[in-house]
């Protein structure tokens, strides 16, 4: 990965404002579980954590269990997403537990060119995300 | 009494026999005396003890009696009134008393004359309901409306009449034929064609015609939106699952020859400042599509044309004369006609080509084509007749490809001078469009890429020859395995958004109807796919390699081949029934169809913060004839289909101008417009004044238009004026200032406050050029002044503007973009040279509204004043001002219009028939609509306006209202210049039929 980035970086110094546009994809990403969150910084915050509360409720009365949950959070909302769980485990009296992992997460941005000559190109780069997994256990 | 209560009962006694109202037994001596008529005892019955108004009422009612029978009615139930009232009261009491004596001839006469008039009731139908549905529910049965004998006896004779008055409405059908006989194939193929004939159909027109409000636009019957209940639904579907749309009707050129003849033949169509050009290198190879605008030659920035995508066929090593390329240039039906015109023009192609592969009636079987043109022959003939036509004739076959095009006319024209080849390939292919997250799913569910042939069966004769040539070619093979490789691979990736935008992917598949499956599922992405390996590492970034984009799909011979061998549904369902394990998969081995089809990713929201990659999806483009083949795959895979109204929410979500209706300066957009105006007014005039906003009183001086040419150029005296009054106010300290760029802003708003007082009150200038009614006119007038106006496309002012639209400080943390090195700060230089580039432009902008709000199309963009940003930033709830209620200027006129048609009516009824037509000097005036020239548009109302939006509407995506329009440019540099960097982009949204003014925030995104 790093060799990868070594000639990207030589190609940074020459970008042109002027002549690129930056472009930012979606970040790629593994189809979605019932008990995936995602979080972001657009939602509500009490919105997120009702959320993932009622997902772990759920668990406990009807059948739709979901005995653990996962709590994404990339770049700026990791803050948030550890808060969350946080919160969660606060509020449960003890029945719940976090493990957290952490990753790093490669982002595309694509360089659009202005002029026709120009080929688009593509730049790498990182940025860390957690994954923190949140379930019950058994109060001793 | 009340006037309401006396009206409330004049309503209840209008149905009763005049006579019946009245107690008679006082007047009954009387009326002996006033007795001559005899058709209206009730007025002669009247007591003369009554007050002399009473008196004066009787006589004039009986001098109007004969005329006017609900003048009577009225004045008959209002003397009825009285008497009650009396009577309660007392003071005519007397005429209560039980008569001494009765005259037995004249009360029996009385009573006759109810009797009658009860009968008259009793059998005269009052409402407009049919015979059955005035029967109570525990008696009404089923089928009762077309089966007379369900009734009861005595309703019978009334409902035969009533059902005969009903045949005669319907439409006829055609007498020679029974129902069976229509319904039999053969004939049902011949009315198909027929029906075809005006307004194209797409090839899944019977689907949606079963199951969308169908429209007929632009020659085409398209699928407006779904009957059932579906708008989230949809939404919903572009955003987690997958929207269908069949876009077949969208136009494709193809230009063949040389590759630098082409380009510079089209480089003059298009500028490189609107964006990157037919010659970008990464779209000139093949490997990704492009799009751009395309204007009149060299007229760039004036005479746009509209935008289109192009796609070049990518360079194979091995094949075809060095420099000879393929582009395929798609577009919208409406912009057909002028974009075809100007190519041709520019490739100076005028020698029409007969009969070459491009040409595709010539391509027909003669057969075929015999169903064509004998069809008006056919329809004309007897039964019997054509029964003998149909044994040395084959049975009629469905016409697929463009149906309303003359069989002579060319479709194809060369130039010698260049060598290119413009032909017009409308309809030659399927168009489908998949938006979506699972677009990825269901493509890979659906199609199965095409099995190679091994070689052993080349002995049994099959119709799929190409296929055979091609798997002989160890390359090839190669080649359609990669793609294959790539095409599995897609499977993998959980969003469109994630990769290039633009990528072309060319497949061979096999017949998607084999693995139908037998209900209808969700296909989801599978998670054993979506191992993050290098290859889709790599498959993400660098996009599909150059040599996949390969696809016979090109090929013009190929795809006829393709679609006159496809296995008739009918062939297909007998195979599968003669399985030898039903419900097992049908194998056809070499026999089975090999479609080639092109699949090209489709960008979704580039622009913007926010919702990045939204409504990005997967176009694919088959053969003509296999529409309904790849159709019902698709659904079966859990896709929802869209119609027109769901491309509008795509675009508007997607904050991209929908075509036609938001290219005000092309001349689709024009006739579009004046279209759309047409129609409102026309619904709107269908409305009774009194439910209908009166426009003229709420300051909405277009409701159904947009006027850009007279709002520009109301910007651009505006400019001068203010100009030539800053010079003159103060012209030492202006030039003073001007250097350090603080000055001018500083300066201006106790202008824009001085102008916006005084404006109103100045002398409306009528413009002289603008003449006609606010419905319609204006467009026109807007089509003549076109010549001035532009939209500004060119992407550096764009960028320059987005960046001085947002709040430049403050205490965000939205990560902004650092200002590079091109960007310059606003100063009215900088203005001043942008204006003198564009005197008359419009800016595509975006709006969301800071709190509540929806707007809608023709909503009025307007500047707030000091005051109101003043009032937002202390209460941050605040909701916006409000317009104060105009004066109609028009009433008095209009009421004096409505009185002299009276009075024409009158003497028209005394004269008999002599003045029947209205005096031709009078305009029609409309109630509630401006009429006659616009005054000055930006100062109409008590905010500056400032633009238009063209699409809004609540957004689901953004939980608040969002719109789309064009503003004008001066008035937005205006505007920016003068607002504090803190409240920047700030404007107020009034719509048409409102008086509130909502805050929203301007956003030029590119």
């Amino acid at each position: 990965m790093a060799e990868n980035r070594e000639p990207r970086g030589a190609a940074e110094a020459e970008l042109d404002p002027v002549e690129y546009t930056l472009r930012k994809r979606l970040p790629h990403r593994l189809p979605r579980r019932p008990n995936d969150i995602y979080v972001n910084m657009k939602t509500d915050f009490k919105a997120q954590l009702a959320r993932c509360q009622k997902l772990l409720d759920a668990g406990s009365r009807g059948q739709n269990a979901c005995a653990e949950i996962y709590i994404h959070g990339l770049g700026l909302a990791i803050n948030r997403a550890i808060n969350i769980a946080l919160q969660l485990q606060a509020g449960s009296f003890g029945s719940l537990q976090v493990a957290a992992n952490t990753s790093t997460v490669e982002l595309v941005d694509e360089l659009e060119p202005e002029t026709d000559t120009r080929e688009p190109l593509i730049r790498i780069r990182n940025n860390s995300a957690i994954h923190i997994r949140v379930f019950r256990v058994t109060p001793k | 009494m009340s006037n309401a209560k006396e009206r409330k009962h004049a309503k209840k006694m209008r149905n009763q026999p005049t006579n019946v109202t009245l107690f008679s037994g006082f007047a009954a001596n009387r009326s002996v005396k006033h007795y001559g008529g005899g058709g209206k005892p009730a007025q002669t019955q009247k007591p003369e003890s009554r007050s002399g108004s009473a008196q004066q009422q009787e006589s004039k009612v009986t001098h109007h009696s004969l005329r006017d029978p609900d003048v009577n009615e009225q004045s008959s139930s209002k003397v009825t009134f009285r008497k009650k009232g009396g009577w309660k009261a007392g003071p005519e009491g007397t005429s209560q008393e039980m008569p001494k004596y009765i005259t037995a001839s004249t009360f029996a006469q009385a009573r006759a004359a109810e009797i009658s008039a009860m009968l008259r009731a009793v059998t005269q139908k009052s409402s407009n309901s049919m015979v059955f549905q005035t029967l109570p529910r525990h008696m009404r049965r089923r089928a009762m409306s077309h089966n007379v004998k369900r009734l009861p006896q005595r309703l019978r004779e009334i409902a035969q009449k009533e059902a005969e008055k009903t045949v005669h409405q319907k439409k006829e059908h055609s007498k020679n034929k029974c129902h069976k006989a229509r319904r039999c194939h053969k004939n049902q193929m011949l009315e198909f064609n027929r029906r075809q004939k005006k307004n194209m159909w797409l090839e899944t027109h019977i689907w949606h015609a079963k199951r969308f409000h169908m429209v007929k636009k632009w020659g085409y019957c398209l699928g407006e939106r779904p009957t059932v209940k579906s708008h989230r639904a949809c939404y919903r579907a572009m955003t987690n699952h997958c929207l269908l749309q069949d876009i077949s009707y969208y136009c494709c050129l193809e230009l063949k020859g040389k590759e630098e003849e082409i380009l510079k033949a089209l480089s003059r169509m298009c500028s490189i400042e609107t964006g990157l050009t037919f010659a970008a290198v990464h779209c000139l190879s093949g490997k990704r599509q492009g799009s751009l605008m395309l204007y009149r030659a060299n007229q760039y920035p004036r005479e746009m044309l509209g935008p289109v995508t192009f796609i070049w066929k990518s360079e194979r090593s091995a094949g075809g004369p060095a420099g000879s390329r393929q582009l395929w240039i798609w577009l919208h039906p409406t912009l057909r006609e002028e974009i075809l015109e100007e190519i041709k023009a520019a490739c100076q192609c005028i020698e029409p080509i007969q009969s070459t592969i491009c040409t595709p009636n010539s391509l027909l079987t003669p057969l075929q084509e015999k169903s064509q043109t004998g069809l008006p022959d056919e329809k004309i003939v007897t039964k019997r007749k054509r029964k003998d036509d149909g044994e040395n004739a084959k049975p009629v076959k469905k016409v697929f490809g463009n149906r309303t095009r003359d069989a002579h006319q060319p479709c194809s024209w060369s130039s010698p001078a260049t060598g290119i080849v413009v032909s017009d390939l409308t309809m030659e292919m399927n168009r489908y469009r998949l938006i979506g997250p699972l677009s990825h799913s269901v493509l890979t569910e659906a199609l199965k890429a095409a099995a190679v042939h091994t070689g052993e069966e080349d002995t049994e004769k099959t119709p799929h020859s190409w296929w055979i040539e091609t798997c002989r070619n160890p390359d090839d093979v190669s080649l359609h395995h990669r793609q294959e490789a790539i095409f599995e691979m897609l499977g993998g990736i959980t969003s469109p958004a994630e990769i290039p935008a633009g990528t072309i992917l060319g497949l061979t598949v096999g017949d998607p109807r084999i693995n139908l499956p037998q209900k209808r599922f969700k296909a989801l992405p599978d998670p054993e796919k979506c191992q993050d390996n290098e290859r889709v590492r790599q498959l993400l970034m660098e996009g599909v390699p150059v040599e996949c984009t390969h696809s016979f799909i090109w090929n013009q011979a190929i795809c006829q081949s393709v679609t006159e061998n496809k296995i008739s549904d009918q062939d297909l369902n007998r195979m599968r029934s003669e399985l030898l394990v039903p419900g097992s998969q049908l194998v056809l081995g070499p026999q089975e169809s090999k479609i080639p089809i092109l699949l090209i990713h489709q960008p979704g929201r580039v622009t913007g913060e926010d919702r990045r990659g939204w409504g990005s999806g997967w176009d694919v483009l088959l053969p003509k004839g296999w529409g309904m083949a790849f159709w019902i795959p698709f659904i079966y895979r859990g896709a929802r289909v869209g119609g027109l109204k769901e491309g509008l929410v795509h675009s508007q979500y997607k904050r991209s101008p929908n075509i036609p209706g938001d290219f005000p300066d092309c001349p689709a957009g024009v006739l579009f417009a004046e279209e759309q105006a047409k129609n409102l007014l026309e619904k709107y005039k269908r409305r009774p004044p009194a439910k209908r906003p009166n426009y003229v009183k709420l300051g909405t001086l277009a409701p159904f238009c947009c006027p850009w040419g007279q709002l520009t150029r109301d910007w651009e005296s505006r400019e001068q004026t203010q100009g030539e009054s800053c010079v003159a106010s103060s012209p030492n300290s202006e030039v003073g200032d001007s250097g350090n760029g603080e000055g001018p802003r500083a300066a201006a708003p106790d202008k824009t406050l001085q102008f916006s007082a005084e404006e109103p009150r100045e002398p409306e200038d009528m413009d002289t050029e603008c003449q006609g009614q606010a419905g319609t006119q204006p467009v026109r007038d807007q089509d003549a002044a076109l010549g001035g106006l532009c939209v500004v496309r060119e992407r550096k002012l764009l960028k320059q503007l987005s960046s001085w639209c947002g709040p430049s400080s403050g205490g965000s943390w939205v990560p902004r973009r650092a200002p590079g090195r091109g960007q310059q700060d606003l100063t009215r230089e900088t203005c001043l040279s942008i204006l003198s580039r564009f005197p008359r432009a419009l800016v595509w902008v975006s709006l969301s509204l800071l709190h509540k709000g929806s707007p809608e199309p023709y909503t009025m963009i307007c500047v707030p004043t000091k005051e109101d940003l003043l009032h937002l930033s202390q209460d941050r709830f605040y909701c916006g001002p409000q317009e104060s209620k105009h004066s109609d200027p028009f009433k008095s006129k209009l009421l004096k219009q409505k009185k002299e048609k009276r009075r024409r009516r009158q003497t028209a009824s005394l004269e008999g028939q002599a003045g029947e037509e209205p005096a031709a000097g009078h305009e029609a005036l409309t109630q509630g609509l401006w009429s006659g020239p616009l005054p000055t548009v930006t100062s109409h109302c008590s905010r500056l306006l400032l633009g238009f939006v063209t699409q809004g509407d609540f957004s689901m995506a953004l939980g608040c209202g969002e719109a789309l329009g064009f503003v004008s440019l001066t008035g937005l540099l205006d505007i920016l210049s003068r607002q504090p960097a803190r409240e920047r982009g700030l404007v107020l949204l009034r719509p048409p039929a409102s008086l509130q003014y909502r805050f929203a925030r301007i956003a030029v995104e590119v």
